[in-house]
């Protein structure tokens, strides 16, 4: 990781990272996984729940990122 | 019953082979035994590690917990995913460069070196073991529930023939074949587990899952959505969950596996593998079996009724709930195949944690502190001969605590597993971390997590502030490492230049 913190790629890397983990927690706590009073819960394609597709959603955001940096960016590749 | 005994004794007979295969190739040194004369490829290391971490718990516990309690456990998960990518994209190729460079055969031992003191090893060596050894004795205990559904006989016979089979795979194969071995586990477990699901959807929900979420809907709609139908995952306790999940990068028999990779090019392209076959395809199996497939099949009043009927509990049902479902609706030879799964998940990962155990004993306990001066060959005989000491006393605790599976792994093993992880990573990453540091900040949040787990009035886990055991204990474990650390002498310049600067020319260089 100390060799990611030492150039802008990296730190660029790190910040989106984080802001997904952020993200996620955000939409978690505010309630984004919860059905509202009297509504039915979210199912993507007749049977994915919300908590499934947010993952989904999040490692596909990992992924993105992932493939940017270490293979365009990261020192050591 | 005599056919599945009949094929689960060739199963068994293959593993054991292939462990007496392992011992006739191996080189007979410690770093050949120990980590697989680091020469793990990509592919292999993926297998190995992706099964290591897929336990019989993804099989019982994870799919019963999301049968219970809805989709909120989910998000444990999806934080394991971004964890084990992170210990592979941002400490993986430290560790293994350090280790590598100074012939380190274990992390613990890399971290007494680093922080330069005895003590520090001894009280991380006992701390892991302390909360992997039991963690190892869940798995057969898994496997015993799965053969008494399937054949009837008591469970501590499939618990007996799961420890025999781990003994021989890890005494004689050592991590090599332990490696190799997850191959062939991994693809018996996939095909079971994706085969099970995908042959039930066909025959009992002619509707597929969407069908199967309708007939929930129903039913039970509260199971399709947060915080599920007892009430139990808030939004805060999903954040705690997903928090818990990121820490997957501290498993020690996760860190140990990047000790074992070829050359640095495998932490390039392993979290690749992570994601989208981790991430986006392995781990969505449970979850559909959990969430969507079992309760539509068997809603939670026919279990209740079966747990009556068999004198036990709701909790333990569920965690039996996907073999139960086998059982029931597919023809009697799958059940067998389908335990075979389960065998290999609880297998694959117990026996990276004995593995990864025993190395702790044998090089940073007996070696390490009590007899400094044995060689190559002792080191090697004691990691192989403690295997048989850590299955009896991790099946003996195992037997005695018999909490739920999903909730022993959140709530004590993972816990217990970050403890040591502020020492992990201050030593990489931070030059000024000190062995003070490290020392009270390991003692401190491993006995403020053991008093917190103890001590519950009325049920209430007061130390802890009724918040998952994870969040106080490292936060003031992280704390008291850098305070204490800061106060503290900062190491020696050699040990600056060994631990960072070598290891960062050594990356920079090695191709």
């Amino acid at each position: 990781m100390r060799e990611v913190m030492e150039h802008t790629a990296g730190k660029v890397y790190l910040t989106y990272l984080a802001a997904t983990i952020v993200g996620m927690v955000v939409a978690i706590v505010r309630g984004a996984m919860s059905v509202p009073e009297g509504g039915e819960p979210f199912l993507l394609f007749g049977w994915m729940t919300a908590p499934l597709v947010a993952g989904i959603i999040f490692v596909l955001l990992w992924l993105v990122g992932y493939l940017v940096y270490f293979f365009k960016f990261w020192p050591y590749r | 019953m005599v056919f599945d005994i009949a094929v689960l004794t060739i199963f068994g007979l293959i593993i054991i082979g292939m462990a007496a295969y392992g011992y006739k190739i191996s080189a007979k040194t410690a770093e050949d035994y120990m980590l697989g004369g680091r020469t793990i490829g990509v592919v292999v290391m993926f297998f190995f590690v992706l099964f290591a971490i897929s336990s019989s718990w993804t099989f019982y516990g994870f799919p019963g917990l999301l049968y219970l309690e809805g989709p909120g456990y989910v998000f444990f998960i999806w934080g394991s995913v971004a964890g084990f990518a992170g210990l592979y994209m941002f400490l993986g190729p430290r560790i293994w460069a350090l280790t590598k460079m100074n012939r380190f055969l274990s992390p613990v031992e890399a971290l007494g070196e680093r922080y330069e003191s005895k003590p520090l090893r001894l009280v991380l060596a006992v701390s892991i073991l302390a909360f992997i050894v039991p963690y190892v004795g869940i798995q057969p205990l898994g496997v015993g529930a799965g053969f008494q559904a399937l054949t009837g006989l008591p469970a501590i016979w499939g618990a007996i023939y799961t420890a025999v089979l781990l003994i021989f795979l890890v005494l004689l194969g050592g991590m090599r074949i332990v490696a190799w071995v997850n191959i062939f586990l991994g693809i018996v477990y996939v095909t079971a587990l994706m085969g099970s699901m995908l042959w039930i959807v066909n025959v009992a929900l002619p509707g597929g899952l969407p069908g199967a979420a309708a007939a929930i809907l129903e039913t039970q709609p509260e199971l399709l959505s947060a915080p599920g139908p007892r009430g139990t995952f808030t939004p805060v306790l999903m954040g705690g969950t997903f928090i818990v999940g990121l820490l997957a990068f501290s498993w020690p028999h996760v860190v140990i596996g990047a000790m074992t990779a070829r050359d640095k090019n495998l932490f390039k392209w392993f979290p690749l593998l992570i994601f989208v076959f981790g991430g986006l395809f392995f781990y969505i199996i449970p979850f559909i079996w959990g969430s969507l497939v079992a309760p539509a099949i068997m809603p939670l009043e026919a279990l209740t009724a079966r747990a009556a009927e068999l004198g036990t509990s709701v909790e333990i049902e569920a965690d039996r709930v996907v073999q139960t479902i086998i059982v029931q609706e597919l023809p009697g030879w799958f059940g067998v195949f389908v335990l075979m799964g389960v065998i290999a998940a609880a297998v694959s990962t117990a026996a990276v944690q004995l593995m990864t155990s025993s190395v702790i004993v044998a090089r940073d306990v007996i070696q390490g502190v009590f007899k400094p001066d044995a060689d190559d060959r002792e080191v090697t005989r004691w990691a192989r001969w403690s295997v048989i000491g850590i299955v009896i006393l991790s099946l003996s605790i195992s037997v005695i605590d018999t909490g739920a599976m999903a909730l022993y792994l959140t709530d004590v093993s993972i816990p217990g597993f970050a403890q040591w992880s502020p020492a992990l990573v201050g030593g990489l990453l931070w030059k000024r971390g000190t062995r003070q540091g490290a020392i009270a900040a390991t003692l401190v949040g491993v006995i403020y997590l053991v008093l917190g787990l103890l001590i519950t009035p009325g049920g209430s886990r007061v130390l802890l502030l009724d918040l998952h055991p994870i969040v106080p204990t490292l936060l003031v474990n992280t704390i008291v490492y850098i305070v204490v650390s800061l106060l503290t002498p900062a190491p020696s310049e050699e040990i600056q230049t060994q631990f960072f600067d070598e290891v960062d020319e050594f990356l920079r260089s090695e191709s």
